[in-house]
């Protein structure tokens, strides 16, 4: 019997704020295409050429989208701290742990939550919140010449651009997931405060050997992870090529390489740290009861 | 018979302090086995034990299961309420219901839901709207619909009112038990269940004082009421432990025969209440 999907609703019951918030930021885009905001002006120049147009194109589909992905880096997080914590907390654990599921598929349903269900859920929901907030706009700029030129679509730029997206997406997604192993160790490990054990040890290590050694190694190995350079695959830098917007736009789409991750030995060494990191939290919550 | 728990020289330490110290343990199919001991005797650890929920040293099998290593399939066979209210405030009733019933294979939703109907439990309720009384009716609406072979309960009427208690055991008794199935009980209340129970098994300091068949019981101990004089008297045959009652004086024996006793005054298998607290008292005598 495949329990799996059931285990992933369970979640979604639990924490509804998983896909509450996604849905309610979703509504605000389209709602906000409904309304006049005089904010939008287009240089005519910023559309002249089709490079140009494409790339502000390209522009204008992210800025729908983007917000999300910024939101559960926030979202998912706080899902991970909670999750072990929460059913050891209110001891609902002594009522999961009388049914016939086992420690590795609750811990594998609550990654599975944070590193697939939900990411790729929310960048579903993004498509279908571009195209109605974008027909909406359509609708109402129709006589004006700017706009409407603005919002001609273009199917296949669309599609390179979604499809971008989704591939930084899954790179991103491979890349923090050993930070999201190690948010669902501390959630099954600590007693109290987990948010607290999540944040501590990190910064006393840092400080640690600031203090003894003088070094940063800690630092920057913490900051090359946590930014998102690697999996976005960005090459060069930003202000190489001055331009302007639609150019630079274009440009910058041109620069992201999110695939290149994958030959990174580092995503791939974050990859076996995850297995580690789960393995282990499975190993914890086989003796944990109660907190 | 079928055997469903057996240990040997099960033990456990939390810090140094032995919780269990070599407790041996055969439970055969078709009892049900009140676990009975005062706070801290280990009542609860031995149940966690049996229910994977804590490493433990010794032997342990449950269903030829090792409990710890095999827990999620052993939980097919197996269900149990640890203490009172611990399902999830945020879950709805049926969420509950479609969850037993995803993960649970021997778990009959129908007969849930019918339990469900003679109560007030609305199936859009949360746990959190729920009374207490509420939450362990619906808890024990979704484990009696299970159809499992060993039924563990820990303290399983904590903090319920006197009616909610009675309906408890009733609804056990008559809609659940069978001569398949094996219920080991833990509680305060001894009063209440000890009609109930087939075995008792007493505990204390870690250890197993007392595992006998209530039949059994009857044949073994005697409690004798008798005057203060008579009392002196019947002294010089042993008894392990006496208090007094209104003027006069309960002992009680280990092993001897009614008729010896008779003599000295007023003799009855003593209550499991009453032979717990003699042999707890009297052990620390």
């Amino acid at each position: 019997m495949n329990i799996m999907p059931m285990l992933i609703r369970r979640e979604l019951w639990e924490h509804r704020f998983l896909w509450v918030v996604p849905l309610v930021i979703a509504g605000l885009i389209v709602i906000a295409a409904m309304f006049p905001h005089a904010s939008v002006q287009i240089d005519p120049e910023d559309i002249a050429t089709p490079e140009k147009y494409l790339g502000l194109f390209a522009l204008f589909h992210s800025a729908m989208t983007v917000p999300q992905f910024l939101l559960l880096s926030v979202l998912l997080p706080y899902y991970l701290i909670d999750c072990l914590f929460a059913e050891r907390k209110d001891r609902s654990i002594l009522f999961w742990k009388s049914l016939p599921v086992s420690d590795a598929q609750t811990v594998l349903s609550k990654l599975l939550v944070a590193l697939a269900v939900i990411p790729l859920g929310v960048f579903v929901l993004t498509l279908f919140t571009d195209v109605a907030a974008t027909a909406i706009l359509a609708v109402r700029f129709h006589g004006a010449q700017m706009m409407g030129a603005f919002l001609r679509w273009d199917l296949q730029t669309w599609l390179r651009t979604q499809g971008l997206i989704l591939a930084a997406l899954v790179m991103l997604v491979l890349w923090y997931a050993p930070l999201a192993a190690y948010l669902l160790l501390v959630s099954a490990w600590a007693k109290r405060s987990a948010f607290l054990w999540a944040v501590l040890p990190p910064l006393a290590a840092m400080l640690v050997e600031k203090i003894a050694f003088g070094t940063h190694y800690v630092a920057a190995l913490l900051g090359y992870r946590l930014s998102g350079k690697v999996p976005i695959g960005f090459v060069g830098h930003a202000a190489d090529k001055a331009g302007s917007g639609g150019e630079h736009a274009a440009a910058m789409i041109e620069r992201l390489k999110p695939l290149t991750a994958l030959a990174n030995i580092d995503l791939w060494l974050g990859l076996a740290v995850t297995v580690a990191l789960v393995w282990l939290t499975i190993r914890i919550r086989r003796h944990q009861t109660e907190s | 018979m079928t055997q469903i728990i057996k240990a040997r020289a099960l033990a456990k330490s939390y810090r140094g302090v032995r919780a269990l110290d070599g407790v041996n343990l055969d439970i055969e199919a078709g009892r049900i086995v009140g676990l009975i001991g005062p706070n801290g005797a280990g009542k609860t650890t031995a149940l966690k034990a049996i229910l994977g929920l804590t490493h433990f040293e010794g032997e342990l099998t449950v269903m030829g299961k090792n409990p710890y290593t095999e827990r999620d399939s052993l939980m097919r066979d197996v269900c149990f309420i640890a203490d009172v209210a611990v399902l999830p405030r945020w879950l709805r009733v049926h969420q509950a219901l479609d969850f037993v019933a995803a993960v649970q294979p021997r778990f009959d939703r129908s007969r849930a839901e019918g339990f469900l109907s003679k109560t007030d439990i609305k199936s859009t309720s949360r746990v959190r709207e729920l009374s207490k009384g509420m939450v362990t009716q619906l808890h024990l609406a979704l484990i009696l619909a299970i159809d499992a072979r060993l039924l563990v309960l820990d303290e399983p009427t904590l903090g319920l009112d006197l009616l909610f208690r009675r309906q408890f055991y009733d609804t056990l008794v008559n809609d659940y038990f069978d001569k398949e199935r094996t219920i080991l009980v833990t509680t305060h209340q001894v009063e209440e269940i000890e009609n109930l129970l087939t075995d008792v098994l007493f505990i204390q300091r870690g250890r197993i004082v007392l595992s006998t068949s209530v039949e059994d019981l009857g044949a073994r101990y005697v409690q004798l009421t008798a005057s203060t004089e008579q009392a002196r008297l019947a002294r010089q045959l042993q008894p392990f432990y006496e208090r007094e009652v209104f003027g006069r004086v309960a002992l009680f024996f280990d092993g001897r025969a009614p008729e010896e006793l008779q003599q000295f005054g007023e003799i009855r298998t003593p209550s499991i209440a009453d032979l717990f607290v003699a042999k707890m008292q009297g052990e620390a005598a």
